[in-house]
């Protein structure tokens, strides 16, 4: 019998409800065109869990990274449902650089 | 190169994405939430037992993701319920435990009112529903 993994599976469980906040604060805040950001910071954490020696630090800045990851696909639904006023509703939100061009992409959706 | 981190990942995301797909279905497609659920808590539970004596410390933690994971999707089968009597999430008609819902519950809608592109502003209660687009 060996813990490690089911220790695992709920550290990475806690760890995705932080993506709870990351959506609702990082579409409040920034609105929905951030979500290239989010995705990014998730891959470079992903891939630098890659480098970390230490098993558990490794696992935890690879579940960060999948949160940021997953977060960035549930943007653009975030802002709809603080559009319909399920969730406050920030009309003066932070425009991040390039915003424009990220407008011309189709923001990813599951 | 220590492959835990990424597995971890991988893992979360794949089964964390159908999950949220199959939860949705099986809630608008079954007659009673609570039969569904069953079967989730124990496979749930079962995969947690094969973490555990597995030996192989990358096998052992995506088991241990999945095991979380199913688990939570039998909470879910209700929190989705909830989200069907708030009007959150569409109704289907043809299930007759929604039809009930939509009977009993004032906000409960078969319109998908998420399903659209952001338009930047508030939008009143009269207008969510002419923005639903097709896609």
């Amino acid at each position: 019998m060996d813990f490690f993994g089911v220790t695992i599976g709920l550290a990475t469980f806690l760890i995705i409800g932080l993506g709870f906040p990351l959506v609702i604060q990082g579409e409040r805040r920034f609105g929905y065109l951030c979500w290239p950001y989010m995705m990014g910071i998730g891959a470079i954490l992903i891939i630098a869990s890659l480098f970390i020696a230490s098993n558990w630090t490794s696992v935890v800045v690879g579940a960060v990274g999948a949160t940021f990851v997953w977060g960035s696909t549930e943007l653009k639904e975030q802002a709809v449902r603080a559009e319909v006023g399920w969730f406050p509703f920030n009309a003066d939100k932070i425009k991040l650089p390039f915003t424009e061009i990220i407008k011309k992409w189709k923001a990813p959706h599951l | 190169m220590n492959f835990l981190g990424i597995t971890a990942a991988a893992t979360a995301f794949l089964s964390i994405w159908i999950g949220h797909v199959a939860v949705r279905k099986i809630e608008a497609n079954a007659l009673d939430i609570r039969k569904p659920m069953i079967p989730l808590i124990l496979a749930g539970l079962a995969v947690e037992y094969a973490s555990l004596v597995v030996g192989n410390i990358l096998l052992a933690s995506a088991l241990g993701i999945i095991g979380v994971t199913l688990l939570w999707d039998a909470l879910e089968l209700y929190r989705q319920e909830k989200r069907i009597k708030h009007g959150h999430a569409p109704a289907n008609p043809n299930n007759p435990r929604h039809a009930k819902i939509l009977a009993e519950y004032p906000a409960a809608t078969t319109l998908d009112l998420l399903k659209r592109e952001p338009v930047g502003r508030a939008v009143s209660p009269e207008e969510a529903p002419k923005l639903i687009t097709d896609h």
